[in-house]
């Protein structure tokens, strides 16, 4: 056991090994994501693939953690900032840090053994499941927003594990048609996009959670599939959403739909 | 690169498959059907889609080996990979070893498989085809990634449920 990771010695005598072995994809390294690159490699993840095509901005740094005001004067990549965090905690870490849309780091995505999604819109949501659905890869979606109603504001958020063989975002009802339909037009309805750091910290940190359980599971009975809703007025959270899905399979991604479309050799 | 994934509920559908008593073989053997995605470094990532058990009158009786396979076992297979191009599926044999942890190619595993996969490029020339020998928790595989080409090993599987499992080499 690395003994850097003997506290956690109770996820399995071969836990540091495991989670060694796991190489995380990271899509969106803001918020969410910036709390990402801190905690896996903390528990001993030690392969990345880190995508995110932006810089830091002034306007980032109520939640972009890691990043200072150099960085910003600096305009350094959000990717090598997640870079510079997880080598602070973890020199001989493996990172593949593609500054760039996700879509145009797919090829190395693909080699990833689970993925999260830190994106900002429903739309690349949805795009982001279908892809690892079609390369038989755990997704754990993190979401937050900030509503206006009725002159005052209401926090929300939620991470769902989304498993090849157990149900999509469009199953849990995360994603539906209306919602795209409504982001086409403008995404919340507080402004441009209203964030702030403390929700994120409790969604990744769930979700680093989530991952740990599933591939070293402490308490017996890990979670296919996962929904925790973040109510961030009163500072729950939820986990009924899943309970009303029963065992239905995913009518969303037919389990035969796997792979490239067209596969050509490189 | 290779990486071969499958969902741990098909896996554990083969393993019961492959369990079972054959009537004079003394293991079984299938197929899994799979398709592929390419990875950034030219390497490939494979994709069980199913599984196709061979039949028990498509056994040949041949005491030397644990399974012999007829004429009929492959020609099934092949005609399961043919869908006349990008459709095409690749096709990888297994077998199972009854004990866990890490397993391997025997030498007739090997000689024996050198001699069928390749000819799988026939009916599906696009698709990587391979061989993979079970455990009863882990995975050993070769894949051929082109006509022609010398097997490669499969660097990582990776069972995908919960438990989510991944061994290999790297």
């Amino acid at each position: 056991m690395d003994s850097r990771l003997v506290s956690q010695s109770f996820l399995g005598p071969d836990s540091d090994t495991i989670l060694a072995r796991i190489e995380a994809g990271i899509v969106g390294l803001c918020g969410g994501g910036s709390h990402l690159v801190h905690q896996l490699p903390l528990v001993g993840v030690s392969k990345f693939v880190l995508a995110d095509p932006d810089i830091a901005e002034e306007r980032n740094r109520n939640r972009l953690l890691g990043s200072t005001p150099a960085d910003v004067k600096a305009a350094l990549a959000k990717t090598a900032i997640a870079e510079r965090v997880i080598r602070s905690i973890n020199p001989d870490a493996e990172i593949t840090p593609r500054r760039s849309r996700w879509q145009d780091a797919i090829e190395d995505l693909r080699r990833c053994d689970v993925i999260f999604g830190c994106v900002d819109s429903y739309r690349e949501r949805d795009d982001l499941e279908r892809f690892c659905r079609r390369f038989l890869i755990p997704y754990i979606d993190l979401g937050m927003d900030v509503h206006e109603a009725a002159g005052s504001y209401s926090i929300s958020g939620q991470v769902v594990l989304s498993s090849p063989g157990g149900p999509c975002l469009w199953c849990l009802g995360i994603l539906n048609e209306k919602r795209l339909r409504q982001e086409a037009g403008q995404y919340g309805n507080a402004g441009s996009r209203p964030q702030v750091v403390w929700p994120n910290g409790v969604l990744a940190s769930l979700a680093v959670g989530l991952l740990v359980q599933l591939v070293c599971p402490w308490h017996g009975s890990p979670q296919l599939a996962a929904c925790c809703e973040f109510d961030g007025n009163h500072h729950r959270v939820e986990t009924n959403r899943l309970d009303a899905f029963g065992d239905l399979p995913c009518r969303h991604s037919p389990a035969e739909e796997l792979g490239d479309h067209f596969f050509t050799r490189g | 690169m290779i990486i071969f994934r499958a969902r741990s509920d098909l896996l554990a559908a083969v393993r019961k498959d492959l369990h079972r008593p054959h009537p004079f073989a003394a293991e079984r053997v299938g197929f899994l059907i799979c398709r592929a995605g390419r990875l950034a470094d030219g390497g490939i990532v494979v994709l069980a889609i199913g599984y196709d058990p061979v039949a028990d009158d498509h056994y040949l009786d041949d005491p030397r080996v644990g399974a012999m396979m007829g004429p009929a076992a492959i020609r099934a297979a092949m005609q399961r990979a043919y869908h006349g191009g990008a459709e095409d599926l690749g096709l990888f044999h297994v077998h199972m070893h009854g004990h866990y942890g890490p397993t391997g190619f025997s030498a007739i595993d090997a000689r024996e498989s050198r001699k069928f996969v390749p000819d799988f490029f026939h009916v599906a020339p696009g698709m990587p085809h391979g061989a993979i020998v079970l455990s009863l928790d882990q995975a050993v595989g070769l894949c051929w990634p082109v006509p022609g080409a010398s097997p490669l090993p499969i660097d990582r599987f990776g069972s995908v449920g919960a438990p989510l499992l991944t061994w290999g080499r790297r």
